[in-house]
């Protein structure tokens, strides 16, 4: 059962993760698929991967029911482990890279309530934050703001070293969308988005456009999708704005890169895209047939979980 | 882990799943006493938020009943309407009572809570169960074997699901089937369990275990399995649980026998249906799969037994689970750390009996010692498999290029009774998304007018489409760029039409008593009187109406002269003064005293007699007294003065400012002129104003200005109307790039700002190589720079999976990359792939990441790549037949160091070493070829390779390299480096590329441009991208787009011109040996001979020197080339050149080819050193051409040289140069004279 599939930053790779404990990454370029890597390192499903920027080299992090965390390097046209995560006391949900401007860190979401920042600071070396009981029950996805100084949000002066605040969004099993925020180093909630009433099962952020506004979108085990913006620069009021109410869990929603279109995955296993009208209502466009453009489409032979 | 508590001694029941929030209740349970010996009962419902970390559950209401419970249920029916809480509790009380409360009552602190009451059962409800089908229907068991169905909308009635079952006996559990809603279940404590059929009404089969130890406390249906259902043993012989499939009901499927003592309650999860509760008197709580039998977790309890136990509808991993010690936990099966907060002190416990003195012996009970055997674990570890709630079974995530990647698994549909699970399929599927099809559309067309060059019937066709009268205007304006007589079709589009006119002015003269003054009433008919202004475009328009109004005048004249005798008056008024002035020749007087005497037209006539200086002495005064309103007209035609005229003319009159531009401004002032009025008019606040000034920019041919105009006008966040702009911009470039003198490679800030974006677009709809044709191609802006790495790699030409591939910023997507590099092994392999396999090698940069820290040096870096990446393959790629191997690649690789070494930032520049490579070889010869294949390797490897000769070659050349700068005193120098000419030998490596660098851009420039700018300017900018999608056309598939950062140096070279040479290409290969020595130092050389002047290298190897010549135009271009590259570090300065004036670029390309053809001959490499030093050096020359700074004695002196050059008479040439020096300024000729004079030596020894 695949829990999860990601694109590189260029779309040509494609990373899988399954019950069957594997990572598997795929070069899909052309339209074909050849499997580069049958990544083989955890004890438990693997929920979910993630690419770094590739201004690190090849790196995915995986992260497992096994309650691992595992990030994996390309080293030579070889994919080998190179650090492994175990700080968590319960199955970790959800990785999630920070935009590559603030170097390399991840921030791990798990059952165990908890949060974990892993900051890379060279010499394969990896500094954690935590983040205890940030949702009772379990954080089931994390996602960063894109990387957006305060004040000016256009450009920076060159030459200074951009004055970034860390953010980002985490959903959890409390039903609650939380905004967590770097303060001296220090990880602070920022904000708690009450809308959902049931699990959190995603939060995606959306990427920047350069426009002042930030947006969130959040779907729940409710089968409700929202819709969060923040005009002020603060990021101090965020409202809510329902998408959609499905009649199932919506398990996962993604943002398209130009931020303007938001593909939302039930528990019917339809995919639908939705996009924002010019009067600010956000209108269905199209269900997703799957495999449209007949890019590929990737057979498993792999075990079921377990 | 536990996530609350509570100190209640009572049974307890979940608020149903649609329920929210989460509520629990609890009815003091009956049969229990606590330590107060308390007999009041309560309900109470307490609020589960998750939110709040501690242990403190929110009670939210607290009814104290009448009753205690033996089972309380909450079912999710609606008794009433419009309730905040939905459902009804449902309690079982002692006296056989069944009792329906409402808790949104409860809750609302309502004291009539109870909806309804019966007390139809005989001895204690215990069992209670809510049909999931139909939940108004609940079922109840108590004694004697007693079971009613109860109809919660009509209470009043129950009903009975058949003949009681015999022996009588209690009924300790019952279930309503999971999947049939007429399936009942009970369970009594001898260990039968009895399965109605309410259609029937009657029991269906009995299932009892044969030992009689069974004596069930629970019974629960399997929520998949139609008929699969558990029973739960309290015996403490038979501690088990048995999992009975009915279609095999003789004996139990399986048995748990997972507690040491007896189980005293069972919930199986709906959730997931491998996960069975269970409590027993060993005080555990388990999590067993009923399916294999495994304990998948056992939550860490305290020490008492638990005799309720259950999960959470709404919330699958919590439970609940109510102890002995008079305890109601909540646990979360997830596990997790149950830090040190979160935990109850036990003394809290104790005081709660402390205080009190229930005895009233006046002392106190010692505190209770509770066992506390386990100390609660610090972590607590999660179900040992993963619960189906948390697997997530679909997902879809946006990547880059509008890729949408979903995957599913297909639903389980388990057939009733079947564990098996089915064959699932797993799918990844990548899909394109394309939302903004109309955007695409118009792109495409766009594209396609670049690539077919049918730019008239673009404007044609978007003129006849435009819906508003603007739209028309500017399309209409931009067509003109493409027409002939660009400047009269402009006046036209501004309402003045010539042949309107003379018609008009045809007219008026008709008329009689009209003035000549009287034809000046509208600008254009004052144009009449100054002919010839304008631009070549009107002359023999403009000729007509001069002559016409001549005619006139003649005219007129006749008529006065017709009237009268002549009289010559002497008299003493002014009449006589100016006879007498004139008489005796003092025109000066006699204009002077006409104009005092206001005679204006008399002072004018005699001004024309009295010579230039007087007529002009005589205007001034003349415009200086005259007010009227088209005296400033006049005046700035007589003057010429434009300017005057853009700056102070009202506003309203813009068209007819623009109109007198058009008819006269000079080429060079025109844009200018033309963009002051755009200025003007934008920064009117006037909207309307605003858009006008489009037009004028769009006369001008200014891009940017038009970018920043538009923008302010328009929405910028609409697809289609960044289109409608993207759309007059390209063709706008396309026109100045074809008209006019103006440089039309720079790509200001604001235009790649909206190109970037406008790529970013068709990218996120999935047109990769469309969003790299718009990208801007010279620009450092590290988003843009990313963008076209992230575009390149997207098409997927970049071999993935190798580690030395991996971060590297190359922009240069070949597909074919890979097969080549095989053939490129062959030593044979065709020059073209070889060329490729070049250009391959530059993209080969790996980031110097792997730390953070890289990144910010890694934009500059990755855009140089990039450019060099785009490079157009060299003529001989294109043309299959003629290839010269040897060119390109030299020029190619060295373009990509150098490009490098303008990014600067990396230290290591593997890749310079690999181009160094590629560079001896080339020099070599075809065998040479083999040491390239490197390329294809990691820079490293490469670097090893051969060549001995290469690597010192590269630092001779940064000398060389270093020397164009100089030349372009004007140009502004970023790096100070790499310019210095006398530096340039200690240069770093960096340095030395750029040198490399700039012959690569010759090449490209064949290629890339499309249309044959001027060369010079065209050197400051890259290209636009949208001469990349011309050249696609021309090109063959496998050439990438490009982006080539094209550069300007190769603008001057038409395309057409191009590749005619390239046919002549062939001949290279002869050409190149001798062109580049095999020495070491010869390498520098020329390498710096050939960006210098890159068209040279071109020319050389072409072969014949009339081939040469089209090349050498550029050449002006490639020492620009080098500056463009600094200049390109600083986005904002934007430098320009002027174009050599026609009648003298003949100059510039028989010199270049003079030295190209003694390059070819030369034999020693001091001489090609020279040479190439020479041609370099002439860059004075073109220089002052450009300047005109030339006196004209030299200029007709270098024509002379030219002409005996062109004799192959070079003694004479050298005459000529020796009477040039010694005839002019040493200051104005040293810095190219004697450069000529080696050139023309060396010619005459050479005899070439």
């Amino acid at each position: 059962m695949i829990h999860d599939a990601q694109m590189d930053y260029y779309g040509t790779r494609l990373a899988t993760c399954s019950s069957d404990r594997s990572v598997k990454i795929f070069d899909v370029r052309n339209g074909g698929q050849i499997l580069i890597a049958d990544l083989r390192g955890h004890e438990g499903p693997v929920w979910q991967v993630a690419w770094a920027h590739p201004m690190y080299g090849n790196i995915l992090a995986s992260c497992s029911y096994d309650r691992k965390v595992i990030i994996w390097k390309e080293e030579n046209g070889t994919w080998e482990k190179t650090y492994e995560y175990t700080g968590h006391d319960s199955s970790v949900n959800s990785v999630c890279w920070a935009p590559h401007d603030y170097g390399l860190i991840l921030a791990c979401g798990s059952s165990d309530g908890a949060i974990s920042l892993l900051s890379y600071t060279g010499d394969g070396q990896w500094e954690v934050k935590k983040i205890s009981n940030a949702h009772t029950i379990g954080c089931n996805a994390v996602s960063w703001a894109p990387a957006v100084v305060p004040g000016s949000l256009i450009e920076q002066p060159s030459g200074q070293k951009p004055n970034y605040i860390k953010r980002f969004a985490s959903g959890g099993c409390d039903n609650l969308v939380k905004i967590w925020k770097e303060e001296d180093g220090q990880w602070k909630e920022e904000q708690k988005l009450e809308a959902h009433s049931d699990w959190v099962r995603d939060v995606a952020w959306a990427p920047s456009i350069g426009l002042p506004t930030s947006t969130i979108a959040s779907c729940s085990q409710d089968g409700r999708v929202f819709i969060w913006t923040c005009d002020d620069a603060s990021g101090n009021s965020w409202s809510p704005k329902l998408l959609h109410k499905f009649n199932d869990v919506v398990w996962h929603v993604s943002w398209s890169i130009t931020a303007n279109i938001l593909a939302v995955s039930g528990g019917d296993n339809k995919v639908t895209l939705w996009k924002e009208s010019v009067d600010g209502l956000w209108a269905c466009i199209s269900d997703v047939n799957k495999g449209q453009g007949g890019v590929s489409a990737l057979p498993e032979g792999q075990q079921n979980e377990q | 882990m536990k996530l609350k508590e509570v100190d209640r001694t009572a049974m307890q029941a979940w608020s149903p799943a649609q329920q929210h929030p989460i509520y629990l209740a609890t009815g003091t349970s009956a049969q229990q006493l606590d330590a107060t010996f308390s007999t009041s009962a309560s309900l109470e419902i307490f609020e589960l938020d998750l939110s709040d970390p501690s242990l403190n559950m929110k009670s939210c209401a607290t009814f104290s009943s009448s009753h205690r419970y033996h089972k309380l249920i909450w079912g999710p029916h609606s008794m009433t309407s419009g309730e905040r809480v939905s459902g009804v509790l449902i309690a079982g009380g002692e006296n056989g009572n069944v009792i329906l409360y409402d808790p949104d009552k409860i809750i609302a602190g309502d004291t009539e809570v109870i909806i309804a009451q019966k007390d139809k059962h005989t001895g204690p409800v215990r069992a209670l169960d809510v049909n999931m089908f139909q939940t108004n229907l609940v079922a109840s068991g108590a004694n004697e074997s007693e079971i009613y169905i109860w109809d919660l909308n009509n209470f009043a009635m129950p009903m009975t699901p058949g003949v009681k079952t015999q022996p009588l006996e209690d009924i300790s559990s019952i279930a309503w089937n999971r999947q049939v809603q007429h399936i009942l279940a009970s369970a009594s404590p001898s260990g039968r369990a009895t399965v109605w059929d309410l259609r029937k009404n009657e029991p269906i089969i009995k299932v009892s275990d044969h030992n009689n130890r069974m004596h069930c406390s629970g019974l629960a249906w399997h929520p998949d399995v139609a008929t699969q259902m558990v029973l739960a043993s309290e015996d403490d012989r038979l501690p088990v649980i048995q999992m009975w499939d009915l279609r095999f009901a003789s004996s139990p499927l399986r048995v748990l026998e997972s507690h040491t003592r007896g189980i005293l309650a069972i919930a199986w999860s709906m959730a997931d249906s491998e996960l069975l509760l269970s409590c027993g008197k060993d005080a555990k709580i388990l999590c067993s799969s009923p399916n294999t039998g495994e304990v998948l977790y056992e939550l860490p309890t305290n020490t008492q037994w638990c005799f309720d136990i259950q999960w959470c509808p709404r919330n699958p991993a919590v439970l609940s689970a109510a102890s002995f010690d008079g305890r109601i936990s909540i646990y979360s099966i997830m596990g997790g750390s149950t830090d040190s907060l979160r935990q109850k002190q036990v003394d809290q416990l104790s005081s709660s009996f402390g205080n009190l003195d229930p005895f009233g012996t006046g002392q106190p009970l010692p505190p209770l010692q509770l066992p506390q055997q386990t100390v609660p674990q610090s972590v607590v570890l999660p179900l040992k498999k993963p619960p189906k709630w948390i697997q997530r079974p679909v997902g879809a995530s946006f990547s880059f290029g509008g890729k949408l990647v979903t995957f599913e698994n297909a639903k389980l549909q388990q057939q009733p009774g079947v564990q098996q699970q089915e064959q699932q399929h797993h799918h990844v599927y990548v899909s394109q998304v394309v939302t903004e099809k109309e955007f695409l559309a118009r792109s495409n067309q766009l594209q396609e007018a670049v690539q077919s060059e049918g730019f008239v019937s673009y404007c044609q066709k978007k003129i006849d489409t435009a819906q508003a009268d603007f739209e028309k205007n500017v399309w209409a304006f931009l067509k003109v760029n493409f027409e002939e007589d660009s400047r009269v079709k402009y006046l036209e589009l501004l309402g003045y039409r010539k042949d309107d006119l003379r018609k008009k002015i045809a007219s008026a003269l008709n008329k009689e008593g009209l003035a000549d003054g009287g034809l000046g009433e509208t600008l254009t008919e004052s144009d009449e009187s100054v002919p010839n202004v304008g631009d070549e475009g009107q002359a023999t328009e403009e000729q007509f109406l001069g002559e016409s109004v001549k005619d006139h005048k003649q005219e007129t004249e006749d008529l006065g002269s017709a009237k009268k005798t002549f009289n010559i008056s002497v008299s003493g008024d002014v009449d006589g003064l100016i006879t007498q002035a004139l008489l005796t020749g003092n025109f000066e007087s006699a204009v002077d005293l006409c104009l005092h005497d206001n005679r204006m037209a008399d002072a004018i006539i005699l001004a024309i007699s009295g010579g230039q200086e007087l007529l002009s002495r005589t205007q001034e005064k003349y415009f200086a007294k005259m007010q009227s309103k088209i005296t400033r007209l006049i005046t700035a035609v007589v003057t010429k003065n434009w300017k005057e005229i853009v700056q102070s003319c009202d506003l309203r009159n813009w068209r007819e400012a623009l109109a007198a531009v058009l008819t006269y401004a000079r080429p060079d002032e025109f844009a200018a002129l033309c963009d002051l009025l755009g200025n003007r008019l934008e920064s009117e606040g006037d909207s309307l104003l605003q858009t006008q000034a489009c037009l004028c920019y769009i006369c001008a041919g200014n891009v940017e200005k038009l970018v920043a105009c538009w923008t302010k006008a328009q929405d910028g966040n609409n697809p289609l109307s960044l289109q409608d702009l993207i759309e007059k911009v390209v063709i706008l470039r396309k026109a100045v790039q074809l008209s006019q003198t103006v440089d039309p490679n720079v790509v200001g800030a604001l235009l790649a700002e909206k190109m970037s974006q406008y790529a970013n677009l068709l990218a996120a709809q999935g047109s990769i190589a469309a969003a790299l044709t718009f990208l801007p191609a010279n620009t450092n802006q590290p988003n843009i720079v990313l963008l076209r790495d992230r575009l390149c790699r997207a098409r997927g030409d970049i071999p993935v999976g190798q580690e030395a591939l991996k971060a590297q910023y190359e922009r240069q997507p070949k597909g074919q990359a890979g097969p080549v590099v095989e053939q490129m092994q062959g030593p044979q392999a065709p020059s073209q792939q070889y060329y490729q396999q070049v250009r391959i090698a530059p993209t080969v940069t790996t980031w110097s990441n792997k730390t953070p820290t890289a990144l910010p040096s890694h934009p500059p870096a990755g855009c140089p790549s990039d450019t060099q990446g785009d490079n157009p393959p060299p003529p001989g790629f294109i043309m299959p037949g003629a290839v010269n191997p040897n060119m390109p690649p030299q020029q190619v690789t060295p373009s990509n160091y150098s490009m490098y070494s303008q990014a600067g930032t990396r230290p290591t520049y593997p890749q310079t070493y690999q181009a160094t490579q590629q560079y001896s070889c080339g020099t070599g010869g075809p065998a040479l070829y083999q040491p390239q294949q490197p390329i294809a390797v990691p820079a490293s490897a490469s670097y090893t390779n051969p060549a001995p000769n290469t690597t010192p070659p590269y630092l001779p050349s940064a000398p060389a390299h270093s020397l164009p700068s100089p030349l372009y005193p004007g140009q502004p120098q970023p790096s100070p480096t790499s310019l210095n000419p006398v530096c340039s030998f200690p240069l770093p490596l960096g340095a030395s590329f750029q040198h490399g660098r700039p012959g690569p851009p010759a090449t490209s420039v064949a290629y890339a441009l499309p249309t044959g700018p001027t060369g010079p300017q065209n050197g400051w900018n890259d290209p636009p991208a949208l001469n990349r999608a011309a050249k696609k056309k021309k090109v063959p598939s496998n050439f990438l787009p490009p982006v080539p950062i094209t550069f300007p140096i190769m603008n001057p070279l038409a395309d057409p011109q191009s590749q005619v040479q390239q046919p002549p290409a062939p001949a290279a290969p002869m050409g190149a040996p001798s062109f580049q020595p095999p020495h070491l130092p010869a390498g520098p050389a020329v390498l710096q001979g050939g960006y210098p002047t890159a068209p040279q290298p071109l020319g050389p190897c072409v072969g014949p020197p009339a081939a040469s010549k089209p090349s050498t135009e550029g050449a002006p271009g490639a020492p620009i080339g080098n500056a463009i590259q600094h200049v390109q570090a600083l986005p904002t300065e934007k430098i320009t050149k002027k174009p050599i004036p026609e009648e003298h670029l003949v100059l510039k390309t028989t010199f270049e080819a003079l030295i190209q053809r003694c390059l070819l001959s030369a034999s020693d490499p001091q001489t090609k050193r020279k040479l190439d030093d020479a041609n370099k050096r002439l860059e004075f020359l073109y220089d002052k051409l450009r300047e005109q700074t030339l006196s004209p004695t030299i200029i007709s002196g270098l024509h002379n040289i030219v002409k005996s050059i062109e004799t192959r008479n070079y003694q004479e040439g050298l005459n000529i140069h020796t009477h040039i020096v010694s005839t002019s300024n040493f200051s104005e000729t040293s810095a190219f004279m004697p450069v000529l004079k080696v050139v023309l030596t060396q010619a005459n020894k050479l005899g070439v």
